[in-house]
C-alpha cells in the first residue's frame, strides 16, 4: 500500500520502519531532515510538506507531540488536507497515533469528514521499547470499517489493538492509561522514598513487593530506575506533564473530579519547575526527596 | 465622559449603573436585549455592535464570562478594535476574570493598534458590585490607570495598580486560590465539627477571636450555618477561575497542591448539580461525599 508517515521521533521512527520493512511504499516528511535520513536510506521517499505526502499516500500516520502539532500537520497551510482528495491526492485515511485532547481529535475528525477523509485516533502505550519490538497497545477511536481496513497495518506495530469507540474514544482511553500509570509511578516513588528514609534498602523492598499484590509493570520498570537512580529518559517526563494538562482540562470540562490525578499533576508541575522535563518520569522520586530531610 | 460598557450581567449591570449615576453617558451593546432594561431611566445609548460602541466612547469597560468572550469582544468581527480603527486614544478596561496570558496577548494586540488596555478584575461579588465596594486589581500602564481611577472609585472601594498588563489577572488568580481553598477549609471544619457532635456555630464563634479568623469564616461561614446557598458567587464560576489558576501553574511548572485538590472539589460540585449554587455549597458536597447529610 501507499502509506505516509509524519513524526519521526523516538516513537514514530521505529513504527515507520516496521511499515517499510513489511513492503509498503512510504512517503515521509520531517521538520528536521536528519530525522528521516535512515528511512530514506531504507527506501522511503521524502517530500517537502505534509500536503505533498498526502498527494502520494492513501493512508497517512501521524505521531507528533501535542494537539497543536497535529492540527498544524493536518489542517495547517501546508497540511495534509491541502493534498487530500480536493488537492488531487490519494489521501483517504488519517491515523493519528499522537496523544492529544479527545476534543481536538473529534474536531479534526469532523473537519476531515467534511472532505470525505476518514480518521482514526490511535494513541499507543508501551513506550520506545514496545515501539521497537512492535508490541504496542493501540487504543482506537473511529469508524469500525476504517479500523478493519487499517488493522493489518496496526498488526505490524502492536500486539493489542482495541476498538474503544467513536472518534476521540482512543484518546479518552489514553488519558485513562496515563492517569493510572503516572499515579502508579508516583506511588512507587513514594514507596522507594519511604524505604530509603527508613534506612531500608529500596532494592529489597522493590523485590519483595514485585512478588505480592502490589506487584505491577510500573514497579518493575520504574522501580528499577529509581533504585539505580537512573533518570535518563525512557519516557520524557515532559510528555507525561503534557498529558496531565490534557486530562485535567477534560476533568474540568466534564465537571468530573479526579482528586488523585490532580495531585499527581502537581508533582509533575514541580518536576518541570526543577528542569527535569527531559529526564525520565522516575524523577518523581527526586521531587519527593526535595521536600524531605533525606535528600 | 462617554463610556462604553459591554457585559451587563449580575456584576456588570450594577457597575454600569454606578457610572451612569455619576453623570457619565453610557454606550451599550448586549447580546440579550433584556439586559438593557435597567438602563431605560439613565443616560444610555444602545448600539448594534461592540464596534459601534467603540466609535462613540472614550473608554470601554468589558465584564464578560471568560477569555474567549473578551477576545471576541475586543478583537473579533464587529469588535471594539474594528470600531476604533479611525480614532485614537481609546482605552479598554477589561474587568472580567481571564487567564493572565490571554490578557497579555489582548493587550499586545490592542497596543499594536494604538489602543490602551487595562486588565482590572474585581473581588467582592454581586454584593460588592451593588454597593460599589469592589476591590479592583489592575495591570497595565500607570498613565492609563490614573485616567481610569476616578471611574474605578465609582465602582469599588479600592483599586490598586499591581504591575504591567496581566498583573491584575495574576492578583485575581491569587485571590481565587485564597478564597477557593478558604471556602473549602471552612466547609471542612464545619462538617468535621458537626460529625463530631459539636455545634459548628459555637466553633465559628470561638475561632473568630483567634488566628483562624478570616472574612470567609465570618461571612461565608455564617451563610453555611444559615444554609443559605443562594449565589453570591456561583460555584461554576469559581470552578472556571481555578481552571485558569491550574493552567497557569501547569505552564509555570509550579506546584499548587492545595488549589489542585480544591479545584477537583469544584469539579465535583458542578458535576453533581451544585454549579448554580453559591461556592459555599461546598459544605453540601462534603456532607454528601462523606455520608454525613
Amino acid at each position: 500500500m501507499k502509506l505516509g508517515f509524519i513524526g519521526l521521533g523516538a516513537m514514530g521512527l521505529p513504527l515507520a520502519g516496521h511499515l517499510l520493512k513489511a513492503g509498503h511504499a512510504l512517503a515521509v516528511w520531517s521538520r528536521r531532515p536528519e530525522a528521516s535520513a535512515s528511512l530514506l536510506a531504507a527506501g522511503a521517499r521524502g517530500y517537502a510538506s505534509p500536503a505533498e505526502v498526502a498527494r502520494h499516500a492513501e493512508i497517512v500516520f501521524t505521531m507528533v507531540t501535542g494537539s497543536e502539532d497535529v492540527a498544524a500537520v493536518v489542517l495547517g497551510e501546508e497540511g495534509l488536507i491541502r493534498g487530500g482528495r480536493s488537492g488531487n491526492g490519494q489521501f483517504s485515511t488519517l491515523v493519528d497515533m499522537s496523544t492529544i485532547a479527545p476534543e481536538m481529535a473529534r474536531q479534526i475528525a469532523t473537519r476531515l469528514g467534511e472532505l470525505g477523509i476518514r480518521m482514526l485516533d490511535a494513541p499507543v502505550s508501551g513506550g520506545v521499547t514496545a515501539a521497537a519490538n512492535a508490541t504496542l497497545s493501540i487504543m482506537v477511536g473511529g469508524p469500525a470499517e476504517t479500523l478493519a481496513q487499517v488493522r493489518p497495518l496496526f498488526d505490524l506495530l502492536g500486539k493489542t489493538i482495541v476498538h474503544v469507540g467513536e472518534n476521540g474514544a482512543g484518546q479518552v482511553a489514553k488519558a485513562c492509561n496515563q492517569m493510572v500509570m503516572v499515579a502508579a509511578i508516583q506511588a512507587c516513588a513514594e514507596a522507594m522514598h519511604l524505604a530509603a528514609a527508613s534506612a531500608v534498602d529500596p532494592l529489597k523492598v522493590q523485590l519483595a513487593l514485585l512478588g505480592g499484590a502490589a506487584g505491577s509493570r510500573v514497579l518493575e520498570v520504574f522501580g528499577v530506575r529509581m533504585v539505580n537512580r537512573d533518570f535518563a529518559a525512557g519516557v520524557e517526563a515532559r510528555l507525561h506533564h503534557k498529558d496531565f494538562g490534557i486530562l485535567l482540562n477534560e476533568a474540568h470540562r466534564l465537571a468530573c473530579p479526579l482528586p488523585i490525578a490532580a495531585l499527581v499533576g502537581q508533582q509533575l508541575n514541580a518536576l518541570m519547575g526543577h528542569g527535569w522535563g527531559r529526564d525520565d518520569s522516575a524523577s518523581l522520586l527526586r521531587v519527593a526527596e526535595v521536600g524531605s530531610a533525606r535528600q | 465622559m462617554q463610556i462604553g460598557f459591554i457585559g451587563l450581567g449580575l456584576m456588570g449591570c450594577p457597575m454600569a449603573l454606578h457610572l451612569a449615576r455619576a453623570g457619565h453617558s453610557l454606550h451599550l451593546w448586549a447580546r440579550r436585549p433584556a439586559s438593557l432594561e435597567p438602563f431605560k431611566e439613565v443616560d444610555a445609548h444602545t448600539h448594534a455592535s461592540a464596534a459601534e460602541v467603540a466609535k462613540h466612547a472614550e473608554i470601554v469597560i468589558t465584564m464578560v464570562a471568560d477569555g474567549p468572550d473578551v477576545v471576541q469582544v475586543c478583537l473579533g468581527e464587529g469588535g471594539l478594535s474594528e470600531g476604533a480603527a479611525d480614532k485614537s486614544g481609546l482605552i479598554i478596561v477589561d474587568m472580567s476574570t481571564i487567564a493572565p496570558a490571554v490578557a497579555r496577548d489582548i493587550g499586545a494586540k490592542l497596543a499594536a493598534e494604538g489602543i490602551e488596555f487595562l486588565d482590572a478584575p474585581v473581588s467582592g461579588g454581586e454584593a460588592g458590585a451593588k454597593a460599589a465596594t469592589l476591590t479592583i486589581m489592575v495591570g497595565g500602564k500607570a498613565a492609563a490607570f490614573e485616567k481610569i481611577k476616578p471611574l474605578f472609585d465609582k465602582m469599588g472601594k479600592s483599586s490598586t495598580l499591581i504591575g504591567d498588563c496581566g498583573a491584575g489577572q495574576v492578583a485575581k488568580a491569587c485571590n481565587q486560590i485564597l478564597t477557593g481553598v478558604g471556602v473549602a477549609a471552612v466547609a471542612e471544619a464545619f462538617n468535621f465539627a458537626r460529625k463530631s457532635g459539636v455545634d459548628p456555630a459555637r466553633v465559628r464563634e470561638a475561632l473568630l477571636g483567634g488566628f483562624a479568623y478570616s472574612k470567609i469564616l465570618e461571612n461565608h461561614g455564617q451563610r453555611m450555618l444559615d444554609r443559605n446557598f443562594k449565589p453570591g458567587f456561583k460555584a461554576w464560576m469559581h470552578q472556571k477561575d481555578l481552571r485558569i489558576v491550574m493552567e497557569e501553574a501547569h505552564k509555570l511548572g509550579l506546584m499548587l497542591p492545595g488549589a489542585a485538590a480544591t479545584a477537583q472539589m469544584f469539579n465535583a460540585m458542578v458535576g453533581s448539580g451544585l454549579g448554580e449554587e453559591d461556592s459555599i455549597a461546598m459544605l453540601k458536597l462534603l456532607e454528601r461525599m462523606s455520608g454525613s447529610e
